[in-house]
C-alpha cells in the first residue's frame, strides 16, 4: 500500500520513517476508523496471543532504547516488576514532552494517537497493569483532547475495558492527566507525584524506584510516548528484525528535531545511527543558511552538552578507534556518548556563526532557572545564580572570575540533585564554558574585578 | 570461626563499626560520631528523609581505593562494607559552596535574632567554614512580611532556607496538611493554607513546624528556640491521658517556653496546643494566693494555719458528733500518684470510711470496672507505640484528635498509610474522612452495634476458636447470645445500615492484628461498663489480646486518671486495685497502716450528693474537681454540697464549687510541683517542678501531709520520692517502682522488682486467669424512655482540641483567642424545620432545665442529634443534662440527653419603637 503525504511534507529520501509513518499523510486522519483501515490494533490482537513474558522478551531482542531522553533500554526496564509482586502495576505514558528543542511527541499524539494507544495497551499486558495513564503537559491541550477521544473511541471497539479483545482478565482503562505546565514533571518521580495530586518534587531514590515504589508506592512503569509507539512496530517485525534497523546496540528508527540555523528545520525519522552529523545538517535539513558557517550543535535536547564546529572525538568503530570531526559523527546514543554528550530526546539545535555564545548561555540558564522546582538547595540557588552570572555577562557587566564562579556553581549542583535536572540545568553551563571559555571572557571586563562582591553579607559575615 | 567483618560492618573515615538494620548512612555517622559531625540543613530526626538540602553529601566508596562516589547521607541505605569519607576536601568544598548559596538570601542579622546561639544554619556555616560570600547582591527575600497573626504561632519568612522540614512536619507528624510550598525554583515558598496568615489558615498550632524549622522563620511568641533559658526541665503534660514530656524552658522563676524532647517515646517531638503553649495560666491574675476561710458567710484571706485550725476543729467535731462516714472525700485526676494516694490515705485512715472517690467516676470508671470483669485489669492492654505493629485501628466513641491530639495524630498518620480505620461515633469527627468505615449510630445505641459486630464476625466463622478455647470462659452462653439477636431490631436501634456494620466486622475480624481505642462515648453511657465488656468481647472472640498490635486501649481523658484508680481513689477497691470488703484485703490495709479501715465499701460521688441531701454525709473534701460546673444535673449538685456542715476544696482558681466551701486552700500546679502521673497506657512517668510554687501555694501533696499531721496522723513530711517508696510497698503492680528507676521515659506498670516495666498485658493469660465473656442485649436509656416523647432531639457532648474541661486553664491562656464559645451543632435540616440560621440564638431545654447557645449548622450531626462542647460553663450545658448513670458504676450518662430546641427571637418587632413622622 503506498502512502501519500500532503504537498511539502513528503518524507526525506534518507528518512526511515515507522513512528511517523502516518504523519502528514495525505488521506489520515486521528480517528479510529482510519486507523483500523491501516491495519491499526492488530499488533495488540497478535500480543493478546502471546505470554506476557514472551512480549517482553521480543522488545529486549530489540534493543529498543528509550526515547525521553536517558536511552534506558525499554525492555529491561519492563523486566523490573518483580514476579512476585502483588500490588497494582501502573503503566504511565510520559507526553510531558516540555525539553528545549524537542518536539516529536506532540505530532503523534495529534495526529497518530491509535498507535500510541495500541502500544500501550501492549506494554500494559506485558507488564500487568490494568491502569495506565497518558500525563500530557499542559500546553498540549488539543493532544489532550484527541487522546481523550481516541480512548473513548478504543473502548467503543473493545481495545480497552474489560476483557479485550476476549481474553479473559485483561483489562485496561486508560487516563488522560494534564500538567499544570512545569518541565519537572516529565522527571518520573516528579510526574508520579503530580499524578498523585501533590506538588512534583522528584522523589529520592533510593528508594523510590518507580519499578518498585511507584504511583500510589506499586510498581509502576514510566515510558516516554514515541517508546511506546515502538512497541506496535517491534511486535509487527519481531525484535530480531527490528533490531536490524539502526546499529548494533543502537537499534531502530528515531525521530530528529531538528531545530536553528538550519534552511529546512523539522522532524526526521532516521535509522539511528544510519546519518552523520554532516548529513543530518546538509542532506535532510537543506544546509545552513548562505553564508554562514556551523558553530555548534546541541545534539539531544537542550541539557546535552555542546558540540563545537572544529571539534575532534575519538570514537570506536569496530575495534579500531577513529578520530572524526563534528560533522562526521553518526547520530547515534554511543557515538554521543563517546563524544562527551547525549543523544537525549533527539532535539538537535543548530547554531551558526551569528550566535553570540554568552546569549545562548543565558538563555538557556534563564529557562532552567525558571524550572528548577526548588527543592534541592544546589539547584534551587544555583540555577539562579547561573541565571544572575550570565545575565550579567550579557549585558557587560560582569568580571573575568564570574566566568570562573559561574562553572563552579555548575559543579556543584552536577550530581548533587535528588533528579536528573541538576545535571540537565548544569551541562550547559559545564560545556560551554569549557569549550568557549575565551569567547565569554571576551564579554567581561577585567576592571569590574574589584566590585564589591556583596557589602551586606560580607559586613555580617562577622557574627557567623 | 572469625566472622569477616566486611559483611556486618562499614567504615567511616577508615574506622570500622558495626551496621543496623534500616541504617542510613547518616543515622550510622550520626550514631558514631555525633550529630552533627556532617551537617545537614534539611534532615531532622522526627521526620522521614527527605535529601534536598544536599549538605549531608559524602563520599562513597566499595573499595577503600575504589571510585567514590557523592550521596546525600540522610537517604542513602547503609550495605556492609561500605567506605564513608565524611570529610574529604571535595565534600567539604561542596558544603561549603551550598551553604553560601543559602547565605546570598538570608538577613544575617544574626545577633538580634531569636535563635541566635541555637540556629541550625549558624551552626552549619561555623561548622562548614564559610569565610565569604562570592555573589554580589541581588535579588532576594529579605523583604517579606512578617506574620504575627496568631496567638502563638509566627514565621518570619525571610529566614526561611527552603528546607520544607515545617511542610514535612505538618504533613508527617500532624497529619494537619497546612503548610505547603508555592511557586517553584528560586520563587519557591512557605504558604499556609491557601497563601494565607497562621490565624486564618487551617492551623492547630501544634507547634510542630516551629520545633523542626531550623531557623526563625517559623517559630512562636514564646521564642522556644532562643537560647534564652537558664535552665531546661523535663515534665509531664497534664491536659490529657496521653501523657507527652514537655521540655520547659525557664529563667529564674519564669517559664519562657515549652518544646517536646526528641527522645519522648510517648510523644517523638510532638505535642498539641495545649500541652505547647497553654501554660500562660500558671502565674495568672486570677491565681488562689492565699488560704481562704468563711466567716460570717464570706470567704475571707487566711494563714495556712488558720485555715488549717479551722479545718481540723471542724473535721475533728463532725467525726465526733457523726462518725467517719459522715466524711468524704474526692480526689483528682489531675493530680500525681502520691498526692491521690495521700489524700485516700487521709480519709480511709483519717476517718475510717472508704467514703473517697475520684472523678474517674465521670469518665472512665466503667472501663475500670468493665475491663476488670473482662480480663481482670482495668487498664489499656497495650501501648500507643503499637498503632505502628496494627492492621486495623477501631476507634469507638472518641475523637482523639481534639481530646487525645498526639495520639490522634499518630492514628491519622497510620490510615494515611493505608491501616484500615472504622470510626464508631455518631458524628462525623476529624478522623472520618481517613477512615474506611463509618459507623454513624444513635447516641446511647453503642450495645446495639457492637453485639452487631460481634454477631458479624461469628456468622463469617472469623472467631478465634483456639484462643477461646484456651484462654475464655463463658462462650457458649456468649455465642447463644449472639444467636438470640433480632438484627432488624438492632438495625432499627442504632440506624446504621446493616451491611455496612458486616463489612466493618470482617475488616475487624481479618485483620491480622487488630487494635480498639474507645473513649467517654463509650463509659458516659447508662450501658457504659456493659458497653466495654461487650468491646473486650471482640477483642476475645478474635484472639486480639496479647501481643502487640492488638488489644483493648481506653483513651483516658486526664492525666492520672488511670493513677488516681490506681492510687486507691475509689469507694470500693484501696491502693492497688484490692476490694475494700474482702477480708484478707481489709486486714492487709489494717496492718499496713496500723489503723482502723473500714471493710464497708463507700460513697461513689453521686451517692455522696445523695447522702448530703438525706443529711447523711457532713463533710467534704473536694482536691481540683470543680464538680458545680462539671457534673451533670448542676442544680442538684448545688443543693447537695449546700447541705454539707462543712466543704474544703483545694484548687488553683475560685471555682463555682468554691464558692460554696467553707476553707478554700490554694493548691500549686503541675509545673510547681514533683511526683508522678501514669499515662493511659499504664506508663508511669516522672513529674518535675518546673518553678517554685507561686507565693501563697502549696502543692496538694504538701496540703494533706500537712493536714493529715495535724488531725494526728503519722505522716512524714511530703516529698515524692518518699511517698512513691511508701506506694511501692502497698500497691501490687507499683513493686518495682523507684523515683530514679522510672527513668526519663517513664515505666509501664506492672513493674516488677527491679524496675521492670511492662509493655503488653495478659500475654500467656488474662489478670483474672480466663478472660470472660459477657453478653448483653441492648436496652434503651432511661432517659431515651422517659423524655423522648417530649424532648425529641438527643444531646450529646464532647471537647475541642482547645480547651480543657470547663477552660479553668485554658481560658486563661491565648487558646481563649482561639475558640471564643460553646457552639450547638444541628443539622441544617433540623435548622430549617426550626427556622434556626446559623449563628442564632437558641434554647435548649430538657427535663431539668435550660440553656442557651449560638447554634453552628453542620451535617456532621445526623438529623435528630445534637453537639456540644462544655468548655464555657457559663453556658451550664449540664443544667440540662440528666442524673441517669451507668448501672455499674455510676458514671452519668453525658452523652444521651433528651432535649428540645427553639429559636431565641430577637425582641418582637412591635417592641422597636414605631418611627413617628
Amino acid at each position: 500500500m503506498s502512502i501519500h503525504y500532503k504537498p511539502g511534507k513528503e518524507p526525506h529520501p534518507r528518512e526511515h520513517r515507522l513512528i511517523f509513518k502516518n504523519i502528514d499523510r495525505a488521506d489520515w486522519d486521528n480517528g479510529i476508523d482510519c486507523y483500523l483501515r491501516d491495519g491499526g490494533y492488530a499488533m495488540l490482537q497478535k500480543a493478546i496471543g502471546m505470554e506476557k513474558a514472551a512480549i517482553t522478551g521480543e522488545v529486549k531482542a530489540s534493543g529498543l532504547r528509550g526515547r525521553g531522553g536517558a536511552g534506558f533500554p525499554t525492555g529491561v526496564k519492563w523486566g523490573f516488576i518483580s514476579p512476585t509482586n502483588t500490588k497494582p502495576v501502573y503503566l504511565i505514558c510520559n507526553a510531558d514532552e516540555s525539553e528545549p528543542g524537542t518536539f516529536k511527541d506532540r505530532y503523534i499524539l495529534h495526529q497518530d494517537p491509535h498507535q500510541l494507544i495500541e502500544g500501550m495497551a501492549i506494554a500494559a499486558l506485558a507488564v500487568g497493569a490494568k491502569v495506565a495513564y497518558i500525563y500530557i503537559r499542559e500546553e498540549f491541550p488539543h493532544a489532550a483532547t484527541i487522546c481523550e477521544k481516541a480512548i473513548e473511541e478504543a473502548r467503543q471497539r473493545g481495545f480497552l475495558g474489560k476483557n479485550i479483545l476476549g481474553k479473559e482478565g485483561f483489562d485496561l482503562e486508560i487516563f488522560v492527566h494534564r500538567g499544570a505546565g512545569a518541565y519537572i514533571c516529565g522527571e518520573e518521580t516528579g510526574l508520579i507525584e503530580s499524578l498523585e495530586g501533590k506538588r512534583p518534587y522528584p522523589r529520592i531514590k533510593p528508594p523510590y524506584f518507580p519499578a518498585a515504589l511507584g504511583l500510589y508506592m506499586c510498581p509502576t512503569i514510566v515510558n516516554n510516548v514515541e517508546s511506546l509507539c515502538h512497541v506496535v512496530h517491534i511486535l509487527r517485525m519481531g525484535g530480531a528484525e527490528y533490531a536490524k534497523l539502526g546499529k548494533p546496540n543502537n537499534t531502530g528508527t528515531r525521530i530528529l528535531c531538528v531545530s536553528g540555523d538550519v534552511q529546512k528545520p523539522g522532524y526526521y525519522e532516521i535509522q539511528v545511527g544510519h546519518l552523520t552529523m554532516g548529513e543530518v545538517i546538509n542532506d535532510l535539513c537543506g544546509g545552513l543558511k548562505p553564508g554562514r558557517t556551523l558553530k555548534a550543535i546541541i545534539p539531544g535536547g537542550s541539557s546535552s552538552k555542546i558540540l563545537k564546529a572544529g571539534e575532534t572525538y575519538k570514537i570506536k568503530r569496530g575495534a579500531e578507534v577513529v578520530e572524526m570531526g563534528l560533522e562526521e559523527l553518526p547520530m547515534d546514543f554511543d557515538t554521543m556518548a563517546a563524544a562527551g554528550t547525549m543523544a537525549g530526546s533527539g532535539g538537535v539545535i543548530i547554531m551558526d556563526d551569528s550566535r553570540d555564545i554568552a546569549w545562548v548561555l543565558n538563555n538557556l540558564n534563564t529557562f532552567y532557572a525558571h524550572e528548577s522546582c526548588g527543592q534541592c538547595t544546589p539547584c534551587r540557588e544555583g540555577s539562579l545564580w547561573m541565571k544572575k552570572i550570565s545575565d550579567r555577562i550579557v549585558a557587560g557587566q560582569a568580571s573575568p572570575e564570574d566566568v570562573t564562579t559561574l562553572e563552579s556553581v555548575a559543579y556543584q549542583i552536577d550530581g548533587k540533585t535528588i533528579c536528573a535536572f541538576g545535571e540537565a540545568c548544569s551541562w550547559p553551563t559545564e560545556a560551554i564554558i569549557s569549550k568557549f571559555r575565551d569567547e565569554l571572557t571576551s564579554h567581561t571586563r577585567p576592571e569590574l574585578a574589584d566590585t564589591p562582591k556583596n557589602p551586606v553579607t560580607e559586613k555580617a559575615m562577622a557574627s557567623l | 570461626m572469625v566472622q569477616d567483618l566486611s559483611t556486618i560492618s562499614a567504615t567511616i573515615d577508615g574506622e570500622s563499626h558495626v551496621i543496623e538494620s534500616g541504617d542510613t548512612l547518616l543515622k550510622f555517622v550520626d550514631r558514631h560520631r555525633g550529630r552533627g559531625h556532617v551537617p545537614t540543613l534539611c534532615d531532622a530526626p522526627q521526620l522521614a528523609p527527605y535529601g534536598a538540602c544536599r549538605v549531608c553529601s559524602v563520599e562513597v566508596a566499595l573499595q577503600p581505593d575504589g571510585p567514590r562516589r557523592v550521596v546525600a547521607a540522610c537517604h542513602t541505605p547503609l550495605a556492609a562494607g561500605m567506605h564513608i569519607f565524611t570529610e574529604s576536601a571535595k565534600v567539604q568544598k561542596l558544603r561549603r559552596n551550598i551553604v553560601e548559596l543559602v547565605l546570598t538570601d538570608h538577613p544575617l542579622d544574626c545577633l538580634t535574632c531569636e535563635v541566635n546561639g541555637n540556629c541550625e544554619l549558624q551552626t552549619v556555616a561555623a561548622k562548614v567554614g564559610i569565610r565569604g560570600v562570592r555573589y554580589p547582591a541581588g535579588a532576594n527575600h529579605l523583604d517579606r512580611a512578617k506574620d504575627q497573626s496568631h496567638p502563638y504561632m509566627t514565621s518570619d519568612l525571610s529566614k526561611c532556607i527552603n528546607c520544607s522540614r515545617c511542610v514535612r512536619a505538618c504533613d508527617e507528624i500532624q497529619g494537619q496538611f497546612v503548610l505547603s510550598m508555592h511557586g517553584r525554583g528560586f520563587n519557591a515558598r512557605i504558604i499556609k493554607g491557601l497563601d494565607t496568615s497562621f490565624e486564618k489558615s487551617p492551623c492547630v498550632s501544634c507547634g510542630a513546624c516551629a520545633q523542626a524549622c531550623p531557623t526563625s522563620a517559623i517559630s512562636d511568641v514564646f521564642q522556644s528556640k532562643s537560647i534564652e533559658a537558664s535552665r531546661k526541665t523535663r515534665t509531664v503534660c497534664t491536659y490529657c491521658g496521653v501523657g507527652c514530656n514537655l521540655n520547659v524552658a525557664t529563667k529564674g522563676n519564669e517559664i519562657l517556653s515549652i518544646q517536646a524532647p526528641l527522645d519522648s517515646e510517648v510523644n517523638h517531638a510532638h505535642t498539641c496546643l495545649k500541652g505547647r503553649y497553654a501554660f500562660k495560666f500558671v502565674k495568672h491574675r486570677d491565681r488562689l494566693r492565699s488560704p481562704l476561710v468563711r466567716v460570717n458567710g464570706r470567704l475571707q484571706p487566711a494563714t495556712w494555719e488558720e485555715a488549717y485550725a479551722h479545718i481540723v476543729e471542724n473535721l475533728t467535731r463532725i467525726k465526733a458528733d457523726h462518725g467517719g462516714h459522715a466524711v468524704a472525700g474526692i480526689s483528682s485526676a489531675r493530680c500525681t500518684n502520691e498526692e491521690n494516694y495521700l489524700m485516700q490515705k487521709f480519709i480511709r485512715v483519717g476517718f475510717g470510711t472508704n467514703n473517697i472517690d475520684a472523678c474517674a467516676r465521670v469518665c472512665h470508671s466503667p472501663t475500670a470496672w468493665g475491663m476488670q470483669k473482662a480480663f481482670g485489669t482495668g487498664a489499656a492492654t497495650n501501648s500507643v507505640e503499637d498503632l505502628q505493629y496494627t492492621n486495623c485501628i477501631m476507634v469507638i466513641g472518641a475523637n482523639p484528635t481534639e481530646g487525645h491530639p498526639v495520639t490522634g495524630s499518630k492514628i491519622k498518620q497510620r490510615a494515611l498509610k493505608g491501616v484500615p480505620l472504622i470510626i464508631i461515633d455518631p458524628r462525623e469527627i476529624e478522623l472520618v474522612p481517613f477512615a474506611t468505615h463509618h459507623l454513624q449510630l444513635r447516641p446511647g445505641t453503642n450495645v446495639a452495634l457492637l453485639d452487631m459486630l460481634a454477631y458479624y464476625i461469628w456468622e463469617a466463622g472469623l472467631t478465634d476458636q483456639e484462643f477461646i478455647t484456651k484462654r475464655c470462659e463463658n462462650w457458649a452462653e456468649f455465642e447463644a447470645g449472639l444467636k438470640s439477636l433480632d438484627l432488624d431490631a438492632l438495625e432499627r436501634i442504632h440506624g446504621v445500615p446493616r451491611e455496612k456494620v458486616k463489612a466493618a466486622a470482617i475488616e475487624y475480624a481479618s485483620a491480622e492484628n487488630a487494635m480498639a481505642f474507645h473513649g467517654l462515648g463509650v463509659t458516659e453511657h447508662s450501658h457504659g461498663s456493659k458497653t466495654v465488656m461487650t468491646i473486650a468481647n471482640l477483642a476475645m472472640m478474635t484472639g486480639n489480646i496479647g501481643r502487640p498490635g492488638v488489644g483493648v486501649n481506653p483513651l483516658r481523658g486526664q492525666n492520672n486518671v488511670q493513677g488516681a484508680a490506681d492510687m486507691g481513689c475509689q469507694p470500693h477497691q484501696g491502693a492497688g486495685y484490692l476490694q475494700v470488703n474482702d477480708p484478707s484485703n481489709h486486714l492487709l490495709y489494717e496492718q499496713f497502716y496500723g489503723a482502723h479501715i473500714s471493710n464497708e465499701i463507700g460513697l461513689k460521688i453521686p451517692q455522696m450528693y445523695e447522702a448530703a441531701l438525706a443529711g447523711h454525709l457532713k463533710a467534704m473534701w473536694i482536691v481540683g474537681e470543680d464538680v458545680v460546673q462539671t457534673d451533670p444535673n448542676t442544680e442538684h449538685v448545688k443543693a447537695a454540697i449546700s447541705s454539707l456542715e462543712f466543704l474544703v476544696v483545694q484548687e488553683l482558681f475560685m471555682t463555682p464549687t468554691a464558692e460554696y466551701a467553707d476553707v478554700v486552700l490554694p493548691a500549686s500546679s503541675f509545673l510547681e510541683k514533683s511526683g508522678t502521673f501514669t499515662n493511659g497506657e499504664r506508663r508511669v512517668q516522672r513529674v518535675n517542678a518546673v518553678i517554685a510554687p507561686l507565693a501563697g501555694t502549696k502543692p496538694d501533696g504538701q496540703i494533706l501531709c500537712e493536714i493529715m499531721q495535724r488531725m494526728g496522723l503519722s505522716q512524714p513530711d511530703y516529698t515524692p520520692e518518699g511517698v512513691l517508696a511508701e506506694i511501692a510497698r502497698i500497691v501490687p503492680f507499683f513493686k518495682g517502682a523507684t523515683w530514679d528507676g522510672l527513668t526519663e521515659q517513664g515505666t509501664q506498670w506492672p513493674i516488677q522488682e527491679g524496675g521492670i516495666g511492662t509493655e503488653i498485658l495478659h500475654i500467656d493469660a488474662f489478670k483474672r486467669g480466663l478472660g470472660k465473656f459477657h453478653f448483653f442485649p441492648f436496652q434503651e436509656s432511661k432517659e431515651i424512655e422517659k423524655h423522648h416523647q417530649e424532648f425529641p432531639f438527643i444531646l450529646t457532648t464532647g471537647r475541642i482540641l482547645e480547651h480543657y474541661n470547663c477552660g479553668t486553664m485554658t481560658r486563661r491562656t491565648g487558646n481563649a483567642q482561639i475558640v471564643t464559645e460553646d457552639l450547638l451543632a444541628i443539622h441544617p435540616q433540623d435548622a430549617a424545620m426550626k427556622n434556626i440560621e446559623d449563628q442564632d440564638q437558641v434554647r435548649i431545654f430538657s427535663a431539668r432545665g435550660e440553656v442557651r447557645m449560638k447554634a453552628r449548622l453542620s451535617t456532621e450531626v445526623q438529623p435528630g442529634i445534637l453537639y456540644t462542647t462544655f468548655h464555657f460553663p457559663e453556658n451550664l450545658v449540664n443544667v440540662v443534662t440528666s442524673s441517669e448513670c451507668d448501672e455499674d458504676t455510676l458514671c452519668p450518662e453525658y452523652k444521651v440527653v433528651a432535649v428540645d430546641i427553639e429559636k431565641v427571637h430577637a425582641p418582637d418587632a412591635t417592641t422597636i419603637p414605631a418611627l413617628t413622622h
